[in-house]
């Protein structure tokens, strides 16, 4: 009696944990993708629109530094949804006063546009791809206005300590093959303010090539903002540091102001001199 | 002249061992980050002194453009470009009184001094010196000299009719040269339904054309390529409230896609007219183009497609009958350009040009007259790749005539050495079958050229 209890317990525990880690499974996927979207929200869509001032340094394997400085104004359409970006550079000098404006549509390109100052032209740029170096340094386009959420496939690896932070780690992988130069990204989200704190690259090898770090997180109007972060390139022995300064939220930025005429007539109020 | 050269060449020196230093400064480990930056605040506080540079910037470039064989017709054969350029630039945003402060103000200025070998003299021009306002919200006035451009061509103008410097582009100066400077005042309206400027030049400004002292061309009194020893008269229309040229753009996007109509009265740029034939005297005829344009991405191709058109009315010889006057015409474009991974960029173009009037150009030709086609037809290819973290840029611009049976090339190499230092090299190469075709014409002025520029 006794064994037949314990061979009943046994078969019913067996079918507990078949159709629990089924649907584990499930949950992970599910959860991966949960976590991705609430990371893309905290990272690239805090409250309706913000102005950053960004320095970036771009250190070349020989120690060469090259600098970039922009203020960068955001306004969202829709949380998670299309974007409005306007970039503009004051230096290095022969760059000045150049500006960029997209648009950034989920589920189709994007539409951007560059002003050449010194010739008063607004160029329309093709933007098929994405993955394309930002103003030279290692992060790319995506990287500056976030990825689709739909371009990936998500699993829950578990969870991580990653210094003070306990983080869950996700794995995304493109759902096209060979669209991305990445076969899949790691992220480690961390829990309390869901953004990103490590990124790893791993290339169509497996191999890990490339990795993002903040650095730093400040809480700005109340909401955790990243202040300081890293990408480096392990191939080619070179990083691009990113700093942000003057982060403000809920300036007043509204979308009549995304024109050709930003562009022309740069906003002084949130860009400065 | 040569005192002047080696001041320009010592100062490009000086900035040069200057530059250095700021570089081995800057360069550093990545685990000394925080001690560096500490370091770059102290001298940030000594540099501050010296803040009210801080808005002035602008660069220094010498160019060198030799001529491959090339004919001996021009002022000086082995080169076409020699040259020392100091480019000062400045914007000052003044903050009182408050109604001023309310419209925004901005004043910029940008000047070159230029050490011209070729012509052996030093010449100061203003670029660009305006000052800019928003009297309403929705309103901005830009009066002074500036650069003006609309329409969609890449190298390519119909509705853009604001002056060009072809002299320097056919000779490998910067793309910012080829644009020339009017003295202007734009009004610009900006609205959701559509956006307009208008455009007002009271003194007219032409292109800065080939005459055959740089550049060597067909010049049609003499029926042959000429050099310095063209003579013809060149007669600006007077500064006169009649002569004011104005030009007119209406806009607005549709969705994804940009579109435009373009109104312009004034004269034609190049001088296309002959006042009087033995006395070789041109003109600039009056001119009026109407057009419009259209910019977006192109359905499920990927990249960007534009379309423009424009009627150029000639309006002194509004029936074609006047050989000595340039015709009307249509004129069509089509561009399309998209991007591909790893920093490739390709554009192409048609561009065709329809004179009107064409029996009437025919019937009233004379012998020596250029001989023209009712379509004259050009395609364009460009091709960029980026190397190097996008520090160095290969790209090859390309124009071929089919009907011409003409072409002209322009490789180039530009390498971004750093945040100051740009080494430009590239060439202007003109092929063709007839001596007055637009690219052949040009054939003897084949170049290369170097350029190096410090910017600060």
């Amino acid at each position: 009696m006794k064994n037949i209890f314990s061979v009943l317990t046994i078969v019913f525990m067996l079918l507990v944990s078949g159709f629990w880690a089924k649907n584990i499974y499930a949950q992970d996927t599910q959860n991966g993708k949960t976590a991705m979207n609430e990371m893309l929200l905290a990272y690239y869509y805090p409250q309706t629109d913000a102005k950053s001032g960004i320095s970036m340094r771009i250190v070349n394997r020989q120690g060469q530094v090259r600098q970039r400085r922009l203020t960068m104004l955001r306004l969202n359409q829709t949380p998670g949804g299309d974007q409005f970006y306007y970039i503009y550079f004051h230096e290095p000098a022969d760059i000045k006063g150049m500006s960029f404006l997209v648009l950034k549509h989920i589920g189709r390109d994007d539409d951007r546009w560059l002003y050449l100052p010194a010739i008063d032209l607004v160029k329309r740029i093709a933007t098929s791809d994405k993955r394309t170096s930002f103003a030279g340094s290692d992060f790319t386009y995506e990287d500056v206005s976030g990825r689709a959420l739909d371009e990936d496939g998500y699993e829950l690896l578990g969870e991580e300590n990653l210094g003070v932070y306990s983080c869950l780690v996700v794995k995304s992988t493109p759902k096209r093959p060979g669209e991305a130069e990445f076969s899949y990204r790691k992220f480690w989200i961390d829990k309390t303010t869901r953004l990103p704190l490590k990124v790893e690259h791993y290339d169509l090898k497996e191999k890990i090539y490339k990795v993002y770090e903040t650095q730093e997180i400040q809480t700005i109007q109340g909401i955790p903002t990243i202040t300081k972060a890293v990408m480096k390139d392990l191939e080619n022995e070179r990083y691009t540091e990113i700093n942000m300064k003057e982060v403000s939220y809920n300036v007043g930025i509204t979308s009549d102001i995304f024109q050709e005429r930003l562009l022309r007539r740069p906003p002084r109020q949130w860009i400065g001199e | 002249m040569l005192g002047k050269v080696y001041s320009l060449i010592l100062i490009v020196f000086i900035l040069a061992i200057s530059t250095s230093e700021v570089l081995s400064a800057e360069s550093a480990p990545p685990d000394s980050l925080k001690i560096e930056s500490i370091f770059q605040d102290e001298k940030k506080q000594a540099d501050s002194w010296i803040h009210i540079f801080d808005s002035v910037h602008g660069f220094i470039e010498s160019a060198y453009g030799p001529k491959f064989a090339g004919d001996k017709l021009t002022r000086k054969n082995d080169y076409n470009l020699l040259e020392q350029r100091l480019q000062l630039k400045a914007a000052y945003r003044p903050r009182k009184p408050a109604w001023l402060a309310s419209w925004n103000p901005e004043f910029f200025y940008k000047g070159d001094l230029l050490s011209d070998e070729y012509k052996e003299t030093l010449r100061y021009q203003i670029r660009e010196g305006y000052g800019l306002v928003s009297p309403l919200s929705w309103m901005d006035v830009k009066l002074g000299r500036q650069i003006l451009t609309w329409g969609t061509g890449d190298y390519l103008f119909i509705n853009d009719v604001f002056p060009k410097d072809y002299e320097s582009f056919f000779t490998g100066r910067d793309d910012e040269c080829l644009k020339a400077p009017s003295d202007a005042g734009k009004f610009s309206i900006y609205n959701h339904l559509v956006s307009m400027d208008v455009v007002v030049i009271p003194s007219f400004t032409p292109d800065v054309s080939i005459r055959g002292d740089r550049v060597s061309f067909y010049d049609n009194f003499l029926g042959r390529i000429a050099g310095k020893e063209s003579n013809r008269i060149f007669t600006e229309p007077a500064v006169q409230p009649k002569n004011t040229e104005i030009a007119t753009r209406l806009y607005r996007n549709f969705g994804e896609y940009e579109t435009a109509i373009y109104a312009f009265k004034g004269f034609f740029n190049q001088p296309v007219g002959i006042k009087n034939e033995s006395a070789k005297e041109v003109f600039y005829p009056k001119l009026a183009v109407f057009g419009a344009s259209i910019r977006g991405p192109a359905p499920s191709l990927g990249g960007i497609a534009s379309g423009e058109v424009g009627y150029s009315d000639s309006w002194q010889d509004t029936n074609g009958k006047n050989r000595l006057i340039e015709n009307s015409a249509l004129k069509y474009l089509l561009g399309y350009e998209r991007d591909f991974p790893k920093d490739w960029r390709a554009g192409m173009q048609y561009f065709a040009e329809q004179m009107l009037n064409f029996d009437e150009f025919k019937a009233n030709s004379q012998s020596g007259d250029i001989p023209r086609d009712e379509f004259r037809q050009l395609l364009t290819f460009r091709i960029t790749k980026l190397f190097w973290l996008q520090t160095l840029e290969a790209s090859l611009f390309t124009f071929y005539s089919p009907t011409d049976s003409d072409a002209y090339l322009r490789p180039r190499l530009a390498w971004q050495a750093n945040d100051r230092w740009k080494l430009t090299a590239g060439a202007n190469i003109f092929f063709g079958k007839h001596d007055w075709t637009e690219f052949d014409q040009l054939e003897g002025n084949d170049n290369f050229y170097l350029r190096l520029r410090y910017s600060f």
